[in-house]
């Protein structure tokens, strides 16, 4: 496989769980809830998708466990920030640390084993395509369920009842109450739907993409999910845009060892040198991290939050109480 | 049959509460750890013997605790000062590791004698980690953009180029991913027994110092300020953009000091591992301490207790390290449910004639 086919076939299976995990996260945000524990239910759906995958031989059951996995912890972060009026960015780094440990903890004595992962399932006609066509049109089953997912989350958020209702609740949870939408309900739901998809992602990360666990392969993947949120400023079609971007980011530093650029090519020592460095495999691993910063940075240069569309009550928690 | 719920808001915390809370918190967090024990086939009883008694009846555990409390105070605090402005620095371990690239890089390549060197690869991880913690609080001070995040990134970005580093350009002779040896000069002396560096004097003299400073400078004050009312803070005049800069500065600071203070005075050199997630920890210890330093210090050296116990735990019976993250994860989670039911009053009934409808 040439090294732009490679790329581009790494980066639509890195955008899958980037995608999921981000458009579970837009949900959840959409209805005033940060959910900062992505990292955490991403490890716990790889971990435990892989093990009910290795152990019943179902992918599919994989990932269906891996989503259970997911929701089980967005349910103790939805207690703790909707029923308990705990700080919800406590309450979601704490979640991720909890997934780190837990998954270390119990994920050793899976190291080493393996899965078969899901088949390529090409479009006819399509999937010859040069280049594109391998990478959109053969891949697995996953990948397509996240690629179909995002105009159904579109519409869902926009053009349906509970998305106007989802809406509402992160703009003015208050004002929503009084209208007489389940304020709470719709947080739970939404909260629910976030680590369900980030548990997807994270099964499709070890059963579909690694085919086996090693503990913390998430690198920081979850986080990458909550920054293309406001990167793509809670809207999913910028999300999407945003989630192909990173994958690309993530894909050339997961394909480095291909690259087979050096010192030849240059005629100067020094710039030799540089790119040398900037295209050894364990520093290319940093290039998704800073693009996150950067790509931060320049969102954030373009105007404040609340311009760039984030919801007003997004962190708060609300309470019918008065004090 | 029917059963309601009332939740109420209480107008004091009643006093059995308020001091059962703590125990009950650790008690809770350490039976839903036992959880993941019984999975690994460990009984959870022995395994907390080991990790708690053990630890605290030999000397050599306490001389751990004490050694392992010094890089969790200091990240520790790394992460209080900014939180106690409003901000939250997840990226002490970056700051961390590239505060121990400077130093060790100093303490391998200059040419001092023993108190110079010492001193100059502390200013050197001070300058460096004050540097890394500066860009979180420049980019969160200029253009709002999230330190969560940021931080964090950056914290990845600094562990992995340290894994390059102690693998590529300072890699030492030995062939293991870790740089050469420390000289003799540029260790932290030791005293009593060969794991004791006199670098413990700093949870003492850094605690006294930043104690002053949050509670007796205007600095300090600036900083509370900002963290209780930023709106209020601006109107009178004080810049949150300074506050928010300095803040991430000084956590820097502290947690590249605690770089070298692990490789200088504990490891000898520098290699991938000499961090078992300092600076994550430092997020619950900052949460734990949240209301002064010295709970700071309090929390650092609870934790670094739970360190030592779970290296102990790991040689002994082989339960992984990361039982530790569990249980921190775990102490914090139930603190924030605590904090609900010291407000809050829950009252359960079961009758048939309940009219009190259920409150979410």
């Amino acid at each position: 496989m040439s090294f732009v086919a490679g790329i581009a076939d790494s980066t639509v299976s890195l955008a899958t769980p980037l995608l999921l995990a981000a458009l579970g996260e837009v949900i959840a945000e959409r209805s005033g809830v940060i959910n900062l524990g992505v990292e955490g239910m991403m490890l716990a759906g790889a971990l435990a998708g892989f093990a009910a995958a290795v152990v019943t031989n179902s992918m599919w059951l994989g990932v269906l466990v891996g989503l259970l996995a997911g929701v089980s912890l967005a349910l103790v972060h939805a207690v703790l920030a909707v029923s308990l009026n705990a700080d919800q960015v406590v309450s979601g780094i704490m979640i991720t640390i909890l997934g780190i440990g837990l998954t270390t903890l119990l994920g050793r004595s899976w190291v080493g084993q393996s899965v078969s992962g899901f088949e390529e399932i090409a479009v006819p006609g399509l999937s010859r395509l040069p280049i594109v066509g391998q990478a959109m049109f053969n891949v697995t089953a996953l990948d397509y369920l996240a690629l179909a997912l995002t105009p159904i989350v579109w519409y869902f958020l926009t053009r349906t009842n509970i998305g106007a209702e989802i809406t509402a609740v992160g703009e003015d949870p208050e004002a929503a109450d009084t209208a007489g939408v389940p304020v709470f309900r719709i947080r739970y739901g939404c909260i629910l739907i976030g680590g369900a998809l980030a548990g997807i992602a994270g099964a499709q990360l070890s059963v579909a993409f690694t085919n086996f666990w090693t503990s913390e392969m998430i690198a920081g993947r979850g986080w990458i999910a909550v920054a293309l949120v406001i990167f793509g400023q809670w809207r999913v079609g910028s999300v999407f845009l945003g989630a192909y971007l990173f994958a690309a980011v993530d894909a050339l530093s997961f394909r480095s060892g291909d690259v087979g650029l050096g010192s030849e090519v240059f005629g100067s020592r020094l710039i030799a040198d540089v790119v040398d460095v900037a295209l050894d495999p364990q520093v290319m691993q940093v290039y998704p991290y800073l693009a996150t910063v950067v790509a931060l940075w320049y969102i954030m240069r373009r105007g404040t939050l609340e311009e760039l569309g984030a919801p007003n009550s997004l962190v708060e928690t609300y309470s019918r109480e008065r004090d | 049959m029917t059963v309601s719920v009332t939740v109420e808001h209480r107008e004091s915390t009643p006093s059995w509460l308020r001091y059962t809370a703590p125990l009950l918190t650790g008690a809770l967090a350490l039976l839903v750890a036992a959880v993941p024990l019984l999975v690994l086939n460990v009984n959870p009883v022995e395994a907390y013997l080991v990790l708690f008694v053990g630890t605290l009846l030999s000397p050599s555990g306490i001389v751990n605790t004490l050694v392992t409390a010094v890089p969790l105070f200091l990240t520790g605090l790394a992460v209080y000062i900014p939180y106690r402005a409003g901000l939250w620095n997840l990226g002490a371990e970056g700051q961390l590791f590239f505060g121990a690239v400077a130093g060790t890089f100093v303490g391998v390549n200059a040419d001092f004698s023993a108190p110079v060197l010492l001193g100059l690869m502390f200013v050197a991880s001070g300058i460096v980690g004050g540097l890394y913690g500066a860009i979180p609080g420049y980019l969160r001070a200029k253009h709002d953009v999230n330190e969560i995040i940021t931080s964090l990134m950056l914290s990845l970005a600094a562990v992995s180029l340290t894994h390059y580093l102690v693998r590529g350009p300072m890699q030492g002779s030995g062939g293991s991913a870790a740089t050469e040896s420390l000289p003799e000069a540029a260790l932290v002396p030791t005293v009593f027994s060969p794991r004791l560096h006199v670098g413990v004097v700093l949870l003492v003299v850094v605690a006294a110092c930043i104690a002053v400073l949050m509670n007796h400078t205007s600095l300090g004050f600036r900083i509370s300020f900002v963290g209780a009312n930023v709106g209020a803070a601006r109107q009178s005049g004080i810049s949150e953009y300074r506050t928010y800069l300095v803040v991430f500065v000084l956590g820097g600071v502290l947690a590249g000091v605690a770089g070298i203070v692990e490789v200088a005075g504990v490891y000898g050199r520098l290699f991938e591992g000499f961090s078992p997630g300092y600076g994550f920890t430092a997020v619950a210890v900052a949460l734990l301490g949240r209301n002064g330093v010295t709970r700071v210090l309090a929390a650092a050296l609870f934790f670094g207790l739970l360190q030592t116990g779970g290296s102990s735990l790991a040689i002994l019976m082989d339960v992984p390290t990361a039982l530790v993250d569990v249980i921190v994860a775990l102490i914090i989670l139930f603190i924030l449910t605590a904090e609900f039911f010291k407000t809050h009053r829950i009252d359960l009934r079961t009758g048939r004639n309940t009219d009190r409808e259920g409150v979410s």
